[in-house]
């Protein structure tokens, strides 16, 4: 009997012992699931918006695109019918794929040079710094359409650009009605309206930059232009960085713009993507082929997103 | 034998009394129904004509209230589907002529109510009742048509010295006075398209259709046409080049015309609502000028349906018959927003409306007796939309009026 409880006393002992050592990760793994649950709690409307506004609705667009959806009708699954039709049928697709690119590829070039050119300026100024961030601002956040009527007004034929043109002796045609020029309108108005969020983000990261590092410059000898190259640039390459990616995604799918100013006229001289999946799906009403439109947009975006990320690599500073 | 009679005339009256128990109760507590009903328009004086229909169906059943909700033209053929696919269709549909094909999968035959009711369908025009209906299905009733007409500045052409446009007037003495009446800016008429074109090419004598129906855009004759009508722009510069852009060009012409900028524009009877009230100068009237096949217009209208979707389809229906009813129709004719659909209405648009308003009567007499209906195709805000985008490449010399005509076609048809 002794030696049975001899024998078993160290076992008796050491599952005591194990029983307090095996307590202490019970409370941490009971806190850590406590916190998960709370943590859960919050997060859940960010989660249940993000499924309802975006998992949702992507997922049922990408079904949708091998559909015949036309609303009213019967509905079938066609495969890859639509996009075969995208490549080798439609009559404009490629055109307006072409237009799009080159819309971004020149309003993206535009918005950088003039943002940054802008915000340089503006933070060299010794007085209005905030006057003429306000001003040259106010356009972002005015609404695009009510722009878009105003500049329609001002570049209709016989208009007041028309009228200015000519009084300055400029034989220029009307822009908004010649295939050639109407892309150019599109171009100016976006980059009319929008600078102004790059201006801003590049002048803070300008501001951002510690005097002590381009006094230190001056004081070797570099002058302005050096500086700014080899100082300032470096420095607030990553808000260049994030200017470049958000500007090319947001050119991309452009279609407001397109929509109050030309309709994708005149021909399809200024239809893009965004106005193309609008057109098949709200005046056409073929929603399955129009949501093949936007998963050949997502996948452009996404492709260029991934090419620019990749490209940092070699461009953004993050030294600073 | 007389405490028998009394027993019955006891049972009789005390069966009447329960009947009268049964039924008062529900005659004076009728569930308030509240109907939703979405439609088109384009200006303020238009929505407080369409909100005046509404407050006649709850002034004839007081149970029932219609909430009027609108958009414009363009953009109710966007939310309509829109609506549809969401399961958030109105119970009450609007709907145009040249969308029948489109759309009445959207909304229940009529023709069973109709029938049921004894309603009198044969009140309305039948060009109009035909155009809103599909395989032999009454699809809404209608409120009002009308064929496209010209819309003259009459001023202008009595300070041209002009005589103003009237029956019979010849494409000749058109290209005259839009010649005459282009100076300083201003110009004689405007293009619009597709349906001003349309009017335009049958008049000479063109066909946009096949026998079966089908588009055909590329037919010898048509493209013909439509050089002549860019040629009005590009070659004659009796019409502005107006771009395609976020306004129709429809709205873009009216809004030239009222400024005083176009003497002549296309427009229909509904539309002198707007022009009338807009315009600081006298308008008149007149049919489209005779070409090679004649003075031809075309005749288009739009009515209320009910959607399949609609949980108060009885409901629905009593309102629709108000809403198209001889009050409201003299009402809209009064107000010229609306050519009365029902013939015998008519006479209050010519009255009221046409008002003051320079050959008013005769031109739509006139145009009337050679209007066809406007036939379209199921895929028709497609080529709507194409012509939007595309004949003003035409009109600037951009590209050949054929060329567009083919691309249009293409577009609609692939």
């Amino acid at each position: 009997m002794r030696s049975v409880s001899r024998d078993l006393s160290p076992g008796l002992a050491a599952g005591a012992a194990g029983g307090r050592s095996a307590a202490a990760p019970r409370t941490v793994r009971r806190r850590r699931s406590r916190d998960l649950g709370t943590a859960a709690l919050f997060l859940l409307p960010s989660l249940l918006g993000l499924l309802a506004f975006l998992v949702l609705p992507l997922f049922a667009s990408f079904v949708l695109s091998f559909t015949n959806w036309q609303v009213m009708g019967t509905t079938r699954f066609v495969g890859v019918a639509n996009y075969v039709r995208l490549a080798t049928v439609d009559p404009v697709f490629w055109h307006v794929l072409g237009v799009t690119l080159m819309f971004t590829a020149e309003y993206l070039a535009l918005n950088i040079v003039v943002s940054l050119t802008m915000a340089v300026w503006i933070t060299s100024l010794s007085w209005g710094q905030r006057l003429f961030r306000l001003v040259f601002f106010l356009p972002t956040f005015t609404p695009l359409v009510g722009i878009a009527l105003v500049w329609l007004l001002m570049l209709t034929p016989g208009g007041v650009v028309d009228w200015g043109m000519h009084a300055l002796g400029i034989p220029l045609p009307n822009l908004i009605t010649q295939p050639g020029l109407a892309l150019q309108v599109v171009v100016i108005v976006s980059l009319w309206s929008h600078f102004g969020y790059n201006m801003l983000l590049f002048g803070a990261a300008l501001e951002a930059i510690p005097s002590t590092y381009l006094d230190a410059a001056s004081i070797d000898g570099a002058d302005t232009w050096r500086r700014f190259w080899r100082i300032k640039l470096p420095l607030i390459s990553p808000a260049l960085f994030f200017g470049t990616v958000l500007t090319a995604i947001t050119s991309l799918q452009t279609f407001d713009q397109v929509y109050a100013l030309t309709r994708g006229g005149p021909g399809s001289a200024t239809t893009t993507l965004g106005y193309a999946i609008y057109a098949q799906g709200f005046v056409s009403y073929k929603l399955g082929y129009a949501s093949s439109i936007a998963w050949v947009l997502f996948a452009i975006i996404m492709a260029l997103t991934l090419f620019q990320l990749r490209l940092q690599r070699q461009w953004v500073n993050y030294d600073a | 034998m007389a405490s028998r009679l009394r027993a019955w005339t006891v049972r009789a009256i005390a069966a009447a009394a329960l009947l009268m128990l049964a039924v008062a109760p529900h005659g004076a507590r009728a569930e308030p129904v509240k109907l939703t009903w979405f439609m088109w328009s384009g200006s303020e004086p238009e929505v407080t004509a369409w909100k005046h229909v509404a407050a006649l169906v709850t002034e004839k059943y007081p149970d029932i209230t219609v909430e009027f909700q609108t958009t414009s033209f363009p953009d109710y053929w966007t939310k309509l589907p829109a609506l549809a696919a969401a399961g958030k269709l109105p119970d009450i549909v609007s709907l145009q002529s040249l969308r029948t094909a489109g759309f009445s999968g959207l909304m229940e035959p009529l023709d069973s109510r109709i029938k049921a009711d004894n309603f009198d369908i044969g009140a309305f025009e039948p060009s109009i009742v035909k155009g809103l209906s599909r395989e032999g299905k009454i699809y809404a009733l209608p409120y009002d048509f009308g064929p496209l007409v010209i819309f003259y500045n009459v001023d202008a052409f009595q300070k041209a010295g002009l005589t103003p446009p009237h029956p019979g007037w010849t494409e000749a003495e058109f290209m005259q006075d839009a010649k005459a009446l282009t100076k300083d800016g201003s110009f004689g008429f405007a293009v619009w398209q597709p349906d001003a074109f349309i009017a335009f090419a049958r008049s000479k004598g063109a066909q946009y259709l096949t026998a079966k129906g089908e588009l055909d855009l590329t037919n010898p004759g048509l493209e013909k046409a439509f050089t002549a009508y860019a040629a009005l722009v590009g070659t004659d510069k009796v019409a502005p080049l107006l771009p395609a852009s976020g306004t129709q060009s429809s709205q873009l012409a009216a809004a030239r015309f009222t400024a005083g900028n176009v003497a002549m524009i296309v427009n229909g009877p509904w539309q002198l609502i707007n022009i009338k009230k807009q315009a600081s100068f006298h308008v008149g009237l007149a049919p489209v000028p005779v070409r090679e096949a004649g003075s031809i217009s075309i005749s288009a209208g739009s009515g209320f349906g009910i959607a399949t979707t609609s949980k108060n389809k009885e409901a629905a229906w009593k309102a629709i018959q108000v809403m198209t009813g001889p009050d409201a129709e003299q009402y809209l004719a009064e107000q010229g927003r609306a050519f009365a659909a029902r013939s015998a209405d008519q006479k209050f648009w010519y009255d009221s409306a046409a008002q003051g308003v320079e050959g008013a009567r005769d031109a739509i007499a006139a145009a009337l007796k050679t209007a066809e209906p406007y036939v379209t195709t199921p895929n028709w805000s497609t080529v709507a939309s194409g012509f939007e985008q595309y004949a003003p490449l035409a009109y600037a010399g951009s590209e050949s009026p054929s060329k567009v005509l083919a691309t249009i076609q293409d577009l609609a048809t692939q």
